[in-house]
């Protein structure tokens, strides 16, 4: 779709082939690739989203409804979801690997590193599942307490953050294997995606230091 | 990829319906200028049912104790007017011009995702048949444009109307995210050559910085929803005082998103009129760089100052005072703009066209409200005249005398450049009396209206000394209101069919739309002009004296 | 609210003065100028294109820095007034016991004086002269206290305590009304204030601190009691000294010295009693007060029951 997409802005978007050197060298905005000035933009406008997810539960993590019910501190595996976290984190790292495999023509590495970043995704994701599941199994739910109503809804739309991410990973790997970025071709797409999994990432920094590492410490 | 067109390929700009496949190419369609009509057109569909919601509620008011309107409906309706004209009015009508213009402006050949651009339309489209579905399904939302908690929650609300609110806003909401997205990049990378960010038109500069600010603000909108939707469906507890969750949170995450709108739905207007005026005062605007500068400066107070909103809340002295500081600095900014714009008329060579009647009342008006609206920044004042008619007359002064009259005014003006017709002068000054003197007549009296005590959303009131003529009066306005609403779309329609061929440039304007045909062709541009400053086609008309040559004196300001 | 009986409301007014005055001459400046070049600036045939002016630096900071002086001068007139309504509980006169306490319901005020243990609805009395400290309560959603004459508004917020000094300079009766939507019969949550010199005051509040007989006199009263008792009323109000005790409505102790009926739909008085019990859903559509379906004997005798509440 990415790449249906460009054809169209190629066609739709470009003047002539001879003013495109002109329009490149208007200013550094002009020579800038469209699709990860989008995906920046878009994850501008997502941290102001997390934002708002995230100062709710910041804001109810002392009310006393919340210290009398379950809360993080005693309801919270902190040590178990520190180990799927890592494998989180670490998958900023594979995909890094991933594009710059791309951009060396590595073909194989990158398509390896790229399937170790799904793997590591889908690693956290089970560690999330789980752990909802244990939560809901002994009755900590939305409805529970304040708590619950924000720890559920900051980590579920995180969750579903990485799940989406997954699935555009998958689409990619999938687009490797057909043989798509031969020879660093369509880099950009494979950037644009890597941005937005760094972003999910970057989030489940912060959302774990507020409500793991905060429980922690408190 | 398969070579099969799913799509038909558009052959000509704006395809007929009844031509073979001409509704197919409408809906199915990715190009820029067909998309920005589809978006002025749904606009004023839901212009014409907000007007109509806003006229029954009017007819309710006309006197006291009227039995009209049953309670239940007139807060359905004042509830769905708001909401309707905000969301699928104001702030789509906006991006839509700017969905028409911003490529033509810069000489690209559309937007920079054109797909992801018709999915914005579409997803306006089913928010908006989503809001109105609510109607049939049990009961319109009921709870004001800005749905406080806890009102807005189950316990006190128990038809599915907020919920229908909730995610036909949310809809919306993903779409004017994606929009200012696509304009953004659209501006930032498909500049024709030469045309640096210092030289594009000011519209485009405002759509640039009115895109950023949704990207900004409307997520807050979106979070807020949905943590609504979440309390509402899953019983969960954000807004919910019972059970440890605060109810002024809501007013807070919403307002984040409020104020911001409230220059999201300005900010295009503002660019609308930098663009009139000059061409029908035939100078250039003055002090291009002002305008321009003075509106990050707006952008950047606007998303300090929600608080405004919350003064009766109860914040507390310390906030009072910084929120209600903030909001009077963004008299600066503004009034930077207002004398900018009148100093551009000033020494011209004025042509009284409808455009530039409605231009030049925009200027009028909108002074009218941004001045209440310093007034609610001042807030002691503010804590008097908080959710009385006074904050009626005022928003209607910004949005409507303000926003809605620049338009109007930019229905007139880029109208020929879309249809390739004229709108009928003769029935556009018509259009313009009615609805001036109609607006002033409906909302400057509830000035007093508010000063006389009499809160906003009420659907009825007792028969205190002059609230029943000042009522009637409005009432009055509207009515003469509507109708000049009503010859506006008569102008269209007739127009469409009769009105005088327009030609390239029927204004003598300068920017680069006129450069090209009306309606321009499905790629825009055979050639863009070559852009040396910022009115090209000024600069081509006039080799002897180029803008990019400034005489003696004046070095500098005009690149 | 042209008349201010308060300094609070004073300076408010003050102020909107002030700010009128700055906003008037603003507008007019605009329009003359507006009207001024309308008519200077015509376009006339013939005449070229006008030489092109893109702008002056020393203009652009002069409409900058004025506007920015008078908002300064502005800002400065407000402080004060703003410091004046704040509230500061802890040193509040009382060390933060309210004298008043005001809760909104939908879609009727509830008061108390705590001090005096008065307990009733929708009408406020105040002793002239005195600032009084009140704190506002949300019973159910946010509704907002505004009577304009006398004090600033303030929300009513479920949850969240807010505080607010009310005070009248002379005494009379003062009209306000719920500001804050709050639902289906927001147009019907007035208020009304009756200041009275603290003579009276004092006895007003005595007599409202007094019960109600347990035995009304008359005959059709006393029956009217043992309805309110046998009909649904007891569920939800409250007589002191009778077995009423239930808080959903409107405490119905002194029922009949109030002004107002049912937070001002009507004016209180035995007819529209009458008519209120028939049906109240038809005299306020949506209220939460239910059409118990009496006969006309029993509206008779209810009605004077109600009508002994004094
Ligand atoms: C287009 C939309 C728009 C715009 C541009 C504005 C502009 C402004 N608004 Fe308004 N506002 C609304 C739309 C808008 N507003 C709406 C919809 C509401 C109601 C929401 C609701 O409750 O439903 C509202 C409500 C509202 C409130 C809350 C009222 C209440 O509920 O209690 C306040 C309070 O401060 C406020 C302030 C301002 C200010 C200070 C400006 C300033 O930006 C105005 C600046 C402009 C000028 C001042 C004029 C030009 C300047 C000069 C000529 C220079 C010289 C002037 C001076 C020195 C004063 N607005
Ligand atoms: C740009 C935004 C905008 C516009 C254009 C308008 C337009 C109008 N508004 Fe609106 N208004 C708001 C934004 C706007 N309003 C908002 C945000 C609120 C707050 C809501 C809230 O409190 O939650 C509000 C609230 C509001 C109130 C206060 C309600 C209350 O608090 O109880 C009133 C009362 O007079 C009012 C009146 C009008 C009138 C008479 C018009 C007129 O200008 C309308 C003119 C008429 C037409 C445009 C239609 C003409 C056509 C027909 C009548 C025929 C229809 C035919 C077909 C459908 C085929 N508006
Ligand atoms: C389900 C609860 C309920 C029941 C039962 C009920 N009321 Fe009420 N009543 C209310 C509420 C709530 C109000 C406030 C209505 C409003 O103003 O919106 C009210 C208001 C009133 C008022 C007006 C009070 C005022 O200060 O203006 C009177 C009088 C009254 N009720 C009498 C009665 C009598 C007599 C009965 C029995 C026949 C009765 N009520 C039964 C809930 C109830
Ligand atoms: Cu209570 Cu409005
Ligand atoms: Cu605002």
């Amino acid at each position: 779709m990415i790449q249906a997409e460009q054809q169209l802005g190629a066609r739709a978007g470009a003047t002539p082939a001879s003013d495109e050197a002109g329009r490149e060298q208007l200013d550094r905005f002009a020579a800038m690739d469209p699709h990860k000035m989008g995906m920046v933009l878009f994850i501008l406008s997502e941290s102001v989203f997390f934002t708002l997810l995230i100062l709710a539960y910041l804001l109810y993590r002392a009310a006393p409804a919340v210290a009398n019910g379950p809360n993080a501190k005693t309801v919270l595996d902190i040590g178990l979801t520190a180990i799927f976290s890592a494998c989180l984190f670490a998958s900023s790292g594979t995909i890094w690997l991933a594009d710059r495999s791309l951009a060396r023509g590595r073909d194989g590495l990158f398509r390896f590193w790229l399937a170790a970043t799904i793997g590591l995704g889908g690693i956290f994701i089970f560690g999330q599942g789980q752990e909802y599941y244990r939560l809901l199994t002994h009755n900590v739910t939305v409805s529970q307490n304040v708590f619950g109503t924000t720890f559920f809804t900051l980590t579920g739309f995180h969750g579903l953050h990485v799940i989406v991410g997954l699935i555009a990973l998958l689409i990619l790997l999938g687009l490797a294997l057909a043989g798509q970025f031969k020879g660093g071709q369509h880099r950009a797409a494979v950037e644009t995606i890597a941005l937005y999994w760094h972003f999910v990432d970057a989030v489940w920094v912060v959302v774990f230091s507020v409500i793991y590492i905060g429980a922690w410490l408190s | 990829m398969s070579a099969i067109p799913l799509v038909p390929e558009p052959t000509a700009a704006l395809p007929r319906l009844r031509s073979n496949e001409g509704l197919l190419s409408w809906v199915a369609t990715v190009d820029h200028k067909q998309i920005g009509i589809l978006y002025l057109i749904t606009t004023i569909f839901f212009l014409l049912v907000g007007g109509l919601e806003a006229e029954l509620m009017r007819i309710q008011l006309a006197q006291p104790r009227n039995t009209f309107l049953s309670p239940e409906a007139y807060n359905q309706l004042f509830t769905m007017h708001g909401t309707t004209m905000i969301f699928l009015v104001v702030m789509p009508i906006l991006i839509g011009f700017g969905n028409y213009l911003v490529p033509l402006m810069i000489g690209a050949r559309d937007v920079a995702f054109p797909r992801l651009n018709a999915l914005s339309y579409w997803l306006l489209l089913f928010s908006g048949l989503l809001l109105y579905y609510s109607f049939i399904a049990g009961g319109a939302p009921d709870a004001g444009w800005f749905a406080y908690t806890p009102l807005s929650e189950k316990p006190y609300s128990t038809t599915p109307g907020l919920d229908y609110y909730a995610v036909g806003l949310l809809a919306s909401g993903i779409g004017s995210v994606a929009a200012a997205i696509n304009l953004i990049v659209t501006i930032l990378t498909l500049r024709a050559p030469g045309m640096s960010l210092r030289r594009v038109p000011l519209f485009v500069w405002m759509v640039l910085f009115n895109s950023l600010l949704i990207v900004l603000a409307l997520p807050s909108l979106n979070a807020s929803l949905v943590m609504l939707l979440i309390d509402r469906q899953l019983n969960a507890h954000f807004f919910d005082a019972l059970h440890g969750g605060q109810p002024l949170l809501w007013q807070h995450f919403f307002w984040s998103f409020g104020h911001p709108e409230v220059y999201i739905m300005v900010l295009p207007a503002f660019g609308m009129i930098s663009e009139i005026l000059p061409v029908f005062s035939r100078k250039p605007i003055y002090g291009y760089g002002f305008v321009a500068g003075s509106t990050i400066g707006i952008v950047v107070l606007s998303l300090l100052v929600y608080g405004h909103h919350m003064f009766a809340s109860g914040l507390g002295f310390t906030l009072d005072l910084a929120f209600g500081l903030a909001s009077m600095l963004i008299a600066v900014p503004t009034g930077v703009k207002i004398f900018n714009w009148l100093a551009t008329v000033w020494g011209g060579a004025i042509r009284f066209t409808t455009a530039m009647c409605f231009a030049l009342s925009f200027l009028f008006l909108f002074t009218m409200g941004g001045v209440t609206g310093v007034m609610f920044a001042i807030v002691p004042i503010d804590k008097e005249l908080e959710d009385s008619y006074f904050v009626v007359a005022h928003m209607h002064y910004v949005l409507f005398g303000g926003t809605f009259f620049a338009v109007i005014a930019a229905f007139y003006y880029w109208f020929p450049k879309m249809s390739g017709r004229m709108l009928s002068e003769r029935i556009g000054k018509i259009n313009f009396w009615l609805m001036f003197i109609g607006f002033n007549l409906t909302f400057f009296i509830q000035h007093f209206l508010g000063w006389a005590g009499m809160p906003r959303r009420i659907y009825t009131y007792d028969n205190n000394p002059g609230w029943d003529w000042m009522n009637l009066v409005s009432t009055i306005g509207a009515v003469i209101l509507a109708v000049g609403v009503l010859v506006f779309i008569v102008n269209v329609f007739v127009s469409l069919r009769r009105g005088a061929p327009a030609g390239d440039n029927p204004w003598n304007a300068w920017t680069l739309e006129w450069a090209t045909t009306s309606p321009p062709p499905l790629y825009n541009f055979d050639q863009v002009p070559p852009v040396r400053s910022r009115r090209p086609l000024w600069d081509l008309a006039h080799p002897e004296q180029p803008d990019y040559q400034p005489p003696a004196g004046q070095g500098g300001h005009n690149q | 609210m042209p008349d201010p009986q308060s300094p609070l409301a004073q300076a408010s007014i003050d102020l909107f003065n002030g700010a009128l005055l700055i906003s008037t001459l603003i507008v007019l400046g605009v329009g003359g100028l507006l009207a001024y070049m309308m008519v200077r600036y015509r376009a006339r045939s013939g005449a070229g294109e006008p030489t092109p002016d893109f702008g002056n630096h020393k203009l652009e900071i002069a409409w900058t820095i004025a506007p920015a002086i008078l908002l300064t001068v502005i800002a400065v007139f407000t402080f004060p007034a703003l410091r004046a309504q704040e509230v500061d509980t802890s040193k509040a006169a009382g060390g933060g016991t309210p004298d008043l306490i005001v809760i909104g319901h939908q879609w009727w005020w509830e008061i108390r004086y705590p001090q005096a243990n008065v307990v009733t609805a929708n009408e406020l009395h105040l002793p002239t002269g005195r600032q009084l400290l009140v704190q506002l309560e949300g019973a159910d959603v946010i509704h907002s206290l505004w009577i304009p004459q006398l004090a600033p508004k303030l929300d009513n917020v479920p949850g969240h305590t807010n505080w607010m000094w009310l005070r009248a300079d002379r005494a009379g009766t003062y009209q306000g009304a719920c500001a804050e939507y709050c639902g289906t019969q927001h147009a019907w949550m007035l208020i009304r204030a009756v200041a009275q010199a603290p003579a009276d005051f004092d006895a007003w509040l005595r007599q409202q601190g007094a019960p109600a007989a347990a035995v009304p006199a008359g005959a059709a009263a006393q029956h009217g009691a043992q309805i309110f008792a046998q009909r649904t009323c007891i569920s939800c109000h409250a007589i002191a000294g009778t077995a009423a005790r239930a808080v959903v409505g409107p405490n119905l102790t002194h029922f009949a010295s109030r002004q107002i009926l049912a937070a001002g739909v009507l004016e209180n008085n035995a007819a529209n009693v009458t008519r209120w019990l028939r049906n109240p859903q038809s005299v306020k559509p949506g209220n939460l007060m239910p059409n118990v379906r009496l006969s006309d004997d029993e509206l008779r005798d209810l009605t004077a029951y109600m009508e002994s509440l004094r």
